[in-house]
């Protein structure tokens, strides 16, 4: 019965968002409206669900995995910290909110993505090699758009920015197209399996 | 193995490190893609009003922050309005810090020059909210005052108020501003991306759905540059040539030691039979 609930729901409001794109009855812009709202409710509502949910989990952790006791103090520590500062102190300049995302927050994260730039130079090292006439095709593009798409690359060959630009805007534009041509058809395959009640996974994998 | 990864990560390091402190300052050129962007904006009218929405996470500021900051100064600059917004969570502190501090500095005030409107989740149905009604998605700011107590809030009803969206993006969101927002209510959209995202949005560069795009670090640069503002985009396309100077020298070295290698291979094997 739940199941049927969920289809029905979802066949229903699927049906209606597709076809009121063509109504200009006020009826449909008002209902369009309104279900507009109700999913933003829906998706607060599963923001504060996801919150609670990560909350418990890492409190069950604080209690079971000793390995793991600090990661998830950490993390509790830094939500309750923001939480608390947020209300009490405000989000606007000059808060201790705002400071802690701009000299904490931001710097971490900013900090753990550029190490991606020492992998990748590693990777570059001892993993991109021209086996074949194909991989050996790839390296030469991959040189020519990592050199021209910085200055040093115009300084040393001026040539390099508008190869660069040619690669990315033609075989790589082409590529790319069909990728999204393919996710495109995919979308509107996957959505009207949902609206006719075909693809369930979103239940659950039932 | 262990060694040499040891040896490329200290190369990196020193490369990027003295790019900093040495700033060679190689000139950067303008790309016709950023010169048009600049140009969009240059051409709006003072007190038109441009959306711009942080839809970034704090891991790409390095990247976006300067150019969402040379975009925000050329606005306030012309004299165009700026309602701020943001569709990812962790853009909404980063936005709010980059328009308050940029509108201190060039005298903007809160209220009748920009606001800010804070976080909405779900980013679809927040775009296409607003194209009905902005006040029905943020009925306050993100200061919690409502939106029709400030004289800019009254003004923008809906993307009709509005004369261009900038996405300050890492990801995928410009694609739902084209799907949403310039589909269904044909408002104009810049997306400001991360330099890796570029090859994903000029299809709908080339179908005109959208205005313009400004890419990477090199954008910002290029912009800065248009401004006659040099700043944090200049000092970091130093740092960025070092780092592909580099990555280029390794491929290409990796290349040669595997190719003496199996030169080597061949050789002995030949010897053998």
């Amino acid at each position: 019965m739940k199941d049927r609930l969920a289809i029905l729901t979802a066949s229903g409001f699927g049906s209606f968002m597709a076809v009121q794109y063509f109504l200009t009855a006020p009826v449909a812009n008002a209902a369009y409206r309104a279900i507009l709202g109700w999913i933003q409710i829906v998706f607060a509502v599963a923001l504060v669900a996801g919150v609670i949910s990560v909350v418990r989990l890492h409190l069950k952790q604080l209690g079971r995995r000793r390995n793991q006791r600090v990661y998830s103090a950490t993390l509790l520590g830094g939500a309750a910290l923001m939480t608390i500062l947020g209300f009490a102190g405000g989000v606007e300049q000059g808060s201790p909110f705002l400071w802690i995302f701009e000299h904490w927050q931001a710097p971490m994260q900013s900090t753990v993505f550029s190490l991606l730039a020492f992998y990748v130079a590693s990777a570059a090292y001892r993993g991109f090699r021209a086996r074949s006439a194909e991989s050996a095709a790839l390296v030469v593009a991959a040189l020519i758009v990592l050199l021209g798409r910085v200055p040093i690359g115009e300084w040393l060959l001026p040539f390099l920015p508008s190869s660069a630009d040619w690669i990315l805007n033609v075989p790589a534009l082409a590529a790319k197209r069909a990728v999204l041509i393919g996710i495109g058809l995919g979308m509107v395959a996957t959505s009207l399996k949902v609206i006719a009640g075909i693809e369930r996974s979103y239940l659950g994998g039932r | 193995m262990i060694k040499t990864r040891r040896w490329i990560f200290a190369a990196m390091a020193l490369a990027v490190t003295t790019a900093l402190v040495f700033r060679p300052g190689l000139p950067v050129s303008i790309t016709p893609e950023t010169r048009h962007v600049f140009g969009v904006i240059d051409s709006l009218a003072p007190g038109s009003v441009v959306m711009i929405s942080f839809d970034h996470e704090a891991s790409s500021l390095p990247e976006i922050g300067p150019l969402g900051s040379a975009i925000v100064e050329h606005c306030f600059r012309r004299g165009v309005d700026i309602v701020g917004l943001a569709l990812f969570s962790e853009g909404t502190a980063a936005g709010y810090d980059l328009l308050s501090r940029r509108a201190s500095v060039l005298g903007r005030v809160y209220g009748s020059d920009w606001i800010y409107l804070g976080f909405r989740p779900q980013y679809t149905a927040a775009i296409l909210g607003m194209g009905e009604s902005i006040a029905g998605v943020f009925s306050a700011d993100y200061k919690g005052q409502p939106l029709g107590s400030t004289a800019l809030g009254k003004r923008v009803r809906d993307y009709r108020d509005i004369a261009l969206v900038v996405s300050l993006a890492d990801g995928s969101m410009p694609t739902y501003w084209v799907e949403y927002a310039q589909a269904r209510y044909h408002e104009r959209i810049i997306a400001a991306v991360t330099a890796v995202m570029v090859t994903s949005y000029v299809p709908y560069i080339e179908s005109r759905q959208l205005e313009g795009i400004v890419a990477g670090l090199k954008g910002a640069a290029e912009y800065e540059q248009l401004l006659g503002h040099p700043g944090a985009g200049m000092r970091g396309m130093d740092a960025q040539s070092a780092a592909h100077g580099l990555i280029a020298i390794l491929i290409v070295a990796g290349n040669w030691q595997a190719w003496r290698l199996r030169r080597k291979r061949r050789t002995m094997e030949g010897a053998s039979s």
